[in-house]
Formats: structure tokens, sequence, C-alpha cells
């Protein structure tokens, strides 16, 4: 237990987004991990997938501790998503925007994440995309625009800290400025 | 994905037939699932398919969970996690000493003896073990 402030943020997104990589980019401690052989190649070519949760801390300058759950991305492991979104005040969701299906993606997570009462702060990375211009950006935000919803979106590479610092110092602005779902809507 | 483009049908077909063998031999199985890792079912005993799909995924999530806080607390590799409730008992076990990895998962009434359900499931992932690595 610490007197400092502390936030619960969580990184969800599909599977082969970069939410451990994002994790483990900025957590100060080594994460806690629960990755295992992946044996579904043909939903996702990588040798390991989250199974449970990742889990990693990160202390901002003015000592509040930020912490960092990860989600599997795999759709049969919905049930912890949930456990995870529990008590979340943010969240960053995380793409590939290198996949056909990155517009489908951004469409399913963002409908659970809608169904979470209160809807958390919400932060959107993209990765894998290219220029700032690229087209799934575009899509993306265009898509944002039909749901009603004016999110923060970044084009990141979830390898680099500063990039993933700058998704989460987004969201603590946001909450900070007290911008709830009412005022993204 | 069809499980069967990851799992040979020779070894599922025999890892069936040792769930089954457990089901029989054991008093107050609901139902058991092998599963991957990450979570796809491999058998199951008494398991419809929306059933044993959810128990395999939250079986594998239970089994990681159960070795990333060991390793943690700087214990060995996590055997087995016991789960009881008012009205029977789960277990979740990891089969590590075959390729490709496995868990297990079994739901238990209250008729089951928790020492006989905990023999009988090691019993049965020893056969698992030796019936994955023959093949």
């Amino acid at each position: 237990m610490t007197d400092m402030p502390e936030l619960k943020l969580v990184f969800t997104g599909p599977m082969g987004a970069g939410k451990t990589t994002a994790i483990a980019a900025i957590s100060d401690m080594a994460p806690v991990l629960t990755d295992v052989a992946n044996s579904d190649r043909a939903a996702f070519d990588k040798d390991s997938t989250t199974v449970a949760l990742d889990y990693g801390q990160l202390s901002l300058d003015d000592g509040t501790v930020v912490r960092l759950y990860g989600t599997p991305g795999q759709e049969r492991f919905g049930f912890m998503r949930t456990i995870l979104c529990r008590g979340a005040i943010g969240i960053i969701l995380l793409l590939d925007g290198s996949r056909d299906d990155a517009i489908s993606s951004l469409d399913d997570f963002l409908g659970g994440i809608r169904k979470l009462d209160p809807m958390p702060a919400t932060v959107i990375g993209v990765g894998r995309c290219g220029s700032s211009d690229a087209p799934v950006l575009v899509r993306a935000k265009h898509h944002l625009q039909q749901l009603g919803l004016t999110l923060p979106m970044f084009r990141v590479d979830v390898r680099r800290r500063e990039d993933v610092l700058l998704l989460v110092e987004t969201l603590v602005c946001l909450l900070e400025a007290g911008a709830g779902p009412e005022t993204m809507q | 994905m069809n499980n069967a483009a990851r799992i040979p049908q020779k070894l599922a077909s025999t890892a069936t037939e040792q769930l089954a063998k457990f089901g029989r031999d054991t008093p107050g199985i609901g139902l058991a699932v092998l599963s991957t890792t990450d979570g796809f079912e491999v058998a199951t005993y008494k398991a419809e398919r929306a059933v044993s799909a959810k128990m395999a995924a939250m079986g594998s999530s239970l089994q990681a969970l159960s070795e990333a806080i060991t390793r943690e607390a700087g214990l060995k590799a996590a055997r087995k996690l016991i789960i009881e409730s008012d009205n029977g008992a789960v277990l979740a076990l990891g089969i590590n000493e075959c390729k490709p990895a496995m868990s297990l998962v079994v739901v238990a009434d209250k008729s089951a003896s928790l020492g006989h359900l905990l023999w009988s499931a090691k019993l049965c992932c020893a056969s698992v073990v030796r019936a994955v690595n023959g093949s």
C-alpha cells in the first residue's frame, strides 16, 4: 500500500497488436507475463501468446503509480478482459495497422469498451501502419466519427518507450481534465 | 481453426480414451477438458462443445496464472490448482512433460473425494504424457 495516487490502466486489443511489448517497454519492473506457446499460427504467426494477463508498474514524475494490465487478444479469452477491466479508469486500445481486419478489430474492441459502465477514458495506438497519413489511420478516424466518438489516436511503435509513454500520458491528461466518456463521445 | 489442424487425430483419439477411463474410474467427475496451453480443446469428457471451449480457455488462463504466481514467489513450476466450492471442486493441472504442453481441467461435484480426484487426475496426466511422447 502507498499514499501516492494509483491508477489502473488496461492495454487491450487483438492478438499481435503489441500489448505485452508495450507494457514491457514502460514498466519499471520486469512484467509479470502469462505467455504460452501459440498453436494458432493461422490467426497470427508468432511464437507465444498471452492467455491470462500481463502486469507491469510505472511511476510517473509526480509520484503517481500506474498499474498496467494487459489482456489476451483472442475472443476466447474475453472473460479475462471483463475481469481485468473492472476498476480500470483508462484503456489503451492497440491495433495492428498492417492487418486487413484492423478496422473490424477497432469496432469489436470499442464495442466491448463502450459496454463498460462507466466507459473508461480510452486512447488508441495503431502500430505497423507506416506514415501518419496511412490509409488505415484515415479509415479508423472515419470509423470513430461514424460511431460519434472523439478519441485520441496515435501512430505508435510499441517497442519505443516514448511512444507508449505518449499513450499513457495522454490518458492521464484526459483523466486530469475530467474527460469522461460524456466529453469523448 | 479446426483442432485437427494442430493436434494429430491419433493423439486426440488416444487422449479422449484416457479421459474416458479417468471419468469412469473416478466418482464425481462432471466434466474434463484437455487443452493446449493456449486454450484449444484436444479431448473432452462429458463436455459439450460450447462448454469445453470455455473450459479450455479458462483452464489455460488458470494454469498460466498459477505458473506466473509460483514464478513470482520464487517457487518451482506450478503443478496443479485446486478450487474448492460449496458444491464441488475444479482442478487445473499443467502437463508440461509432453510436447505440445497441455492443461487438464476437471470439474467434480461434492460426491468426489478430493484425494482420489487428485491421484486419479495425476494418473490421467501421466497416461497422456506416455501417449503423446510415444506417438
